[in-house]
């Protein structure tokens, strides 16, 4: 493989396709799993909502309530996180199938093979991903141990515990933030592949078979 | 209207291939503005709970809980917007691509068939698949998809910053009139999420819309050049993604009916214990719709994975 020769986007040549990279195979095997960890999280998430619906209703411990209502935000997070990762890993199998399936193409054709190297909006959506999943489990991790210490028999934290819950929900939303814009950034990403795939198949009739 | 959804959605065949994507560009700014709205959100949450832990008045932490609400969920509208701009990107570029596909694929077959694949139903490496002689006319989810997307997105946007408008008017009350305002900040949650469910099912059409392209577009490329069209049959993933969007829509018109009944009794026992459960109910709608897009990604990846195989199969046999 040979450095990047074209003014308009950074390529690697080769005379054969190159599958998807380490990034875009990660996404292929994991977006499913990823997903049906967040089918599983958000019953969950749910269930305890109704729980803790129902001690309020009746009147129920205080401190049941308030474990409750950190337990049910975090149950519920842990499935915004896995569906927020399932979308990421999505988009980079897309990525992948693009990168590979250009590649193949040209092969087929008999031109050199030409394969657009991960633009920067691709490095900053992994790079961002992987914050807002961090992020987003701090405030999940917070709630857990907030609620289960509440659950414990911690007056201190029975006392803070509207304070704790509104921090770490302020967390948890500028975690989800961040994800989307992440995802918008591998979207992007999308968008350049194919501006590279529609330029370069034009390129391909006047290039002489290899 | 002479502007169509259509015009929208699939530029001119002679549109400039080189030119970069001003959805791209246009998508990626706003998302840096949602950005920017719930880092304001951020800061203000944050004194919002040290206010609490202080056992400050309640208040004083309600009316700043009260326009943090709306100003976070403005935040993700916006940033789902610039999501569903930079979609609309993706689904124009997808048509430039097949455009390109369409004016160099007959210069680079390999070989010429004598005769052409045959007819009818066969098994794909990527699933079932039909052969026909002339492309397929679009199916009724696609129709449907590129009809909807842009009134969805509209509207969702619309009732959130309705609702953002409403929470700054809530915030107000606190002191002043606590039932007005307990019973503004109901109608908040349930127009905002009203609103990101519609945003979503609006993103989720614009999938629909990309889907619709590649199967639209690889018929029309095999049929330009006279060849058998193979098509993808509709995936189990496209299927459950329709059904998981159709759920999660309806649960957040069912929260959103829930709330509307609790701003009518604020204060009360039943607008208690109905907060607690509706909070949970909107997040499972929202989660619904988002597994639903996971599954449309799933589809496009299969879907473009099909056509990459087919235009190799196209140059390397000539059928």
């Amino acid at each position: 493989m040979s450095a990047s020769f074209r003014s308009d986007f950074n390529v690697e040549l080769s005379s054969r396709a190159l599958g998807p990279n380490l990034p875009q195979r990660i996404g292929r095997l994991l977006w499913a799993p990823m997903l049906l960890m967040a089918v599983m999280a958000f019953p969950i998430g749910f269930a305890i909502g109704i729980a803790r619906a129902n001690l309020v209703a009746a009147g129920g411990d205080a401190a049941t309530i308030a474990a409750l209502g950190h337990l049910g935000p975090a149950a519920m997070f842990v499935g915004f996180a896995a569906v927020f990762a399932a979308i990421s890993f999505a988009i980079a199998r897309i990525l992948g199938v693009l990168r590979a399936g250009g590649g193949e193409v040209q092969e087929a054709a008999g031109r050199r093979v030409q394969t657009l190297r991960m633009p920067a909006s691709a490095w900053a959506f992994i790079g961002l991903m992987a914050m807002s999943m961090m992020v987003i489990l701090a405030g999940v991790v917070g709630n857990a141990v907030v609620g289960a210490s509440i659950a414990g028999g911690s007056t201190d934290l029975l006392a803070q515990s509207e304070g704790w819950a509104i921090w770490f929900e302020a967390v948890r939303r500028i975690g989800v933030a961040l994800y989307l814009v992440a995802i918008a950034l591998g979207l992007a990403s999308i968008i350049e592949a194919l501006r590279f795939q529609a330029i370069r198949l034009r390129e391909l009739p006047a290039e002489a078979a290899g | 209207m002479a502007l169509t959804f259509g015009a929208l959605t699939r530029p001119d065949a002679e549109s400039e291939v080189r030119a970069p994507s001003r959805h791209r560009t246009i998508g990626l700014s706003l998302a840096a503005v949602g950005l920017a709205l719930a880092t304001i959100s951020l800061v203000n949450s944050i004194v919002a709970g040290d206010l609490a832990r202080q056992g400050v008045s309640a208040d004083q932490v309600g009316s700043l809980g009260a326009w943090s609400f709306g100003l976070t969920t403005a935040a993700f509208a916006t940033v789902k917007l610039a999501i569903g701009l930079i979609l609309l990107g993706i689904v124009r570029h997808i048509w430039v691509r097949v455009e390109s596909v369409k004016a160099s694929l007959p210069t680079l077959l390999r070989s010429s068939a004598s005769d052409a694949a045959p007819l009818g139903e066969f098994e794909s490496a990527f699933g079932p698949a039909t052969a026909t002689t002339t492309a397929p006319k679009p199916l009724l989810i696609h129709r449907l998809a590129g009809l909807m997307w842009a009134p969805m997105l509209a509207m969702g946007v619309m009732l959130v910053y309705a609702g953002l408008l409403l929470s700054f008017a809530a915030a107000g009350n606190v002191t002043a009139d606590p039932a007005l305002s307990s019973s503004q900040r109901a109608w908040v949650q349930g127009v905002q999420f009203l609103g990101e469910g519609l945003l979503l099912s609006g993103v989720s059409f614009l999938l629909g819309t990309i889907l619709g392209a590649i199967r639209a577009g690889g018929g029309e490329v095999q049929e330009s050049l006279g060849l058998t069209v193979k098509t993808l049959r509709m995936p189990t993933t496209a299927k459950v993604f329709v059904g998981l969007m159709m759920l999660g829509l309806m649960v957040e018109i069912a929260q959103f009916a829930g709330y509307a009944y609790i701003a009518t009794v604020p204060g009360t026992a039943d607008y208690a214990t109905f907060s607690t459960w509706l909070g949970p109910l909107r997040e499972l709608g929202l989660g619904a719709l988002l597994s639903g897009i996971v599954l449309a990604l799933a589809t496009i990846a299969r879907a473009l994975g099909f056509q990459f195989a087919r235009i190799t199969q196209i140059i390397t046999s000539g059928r």
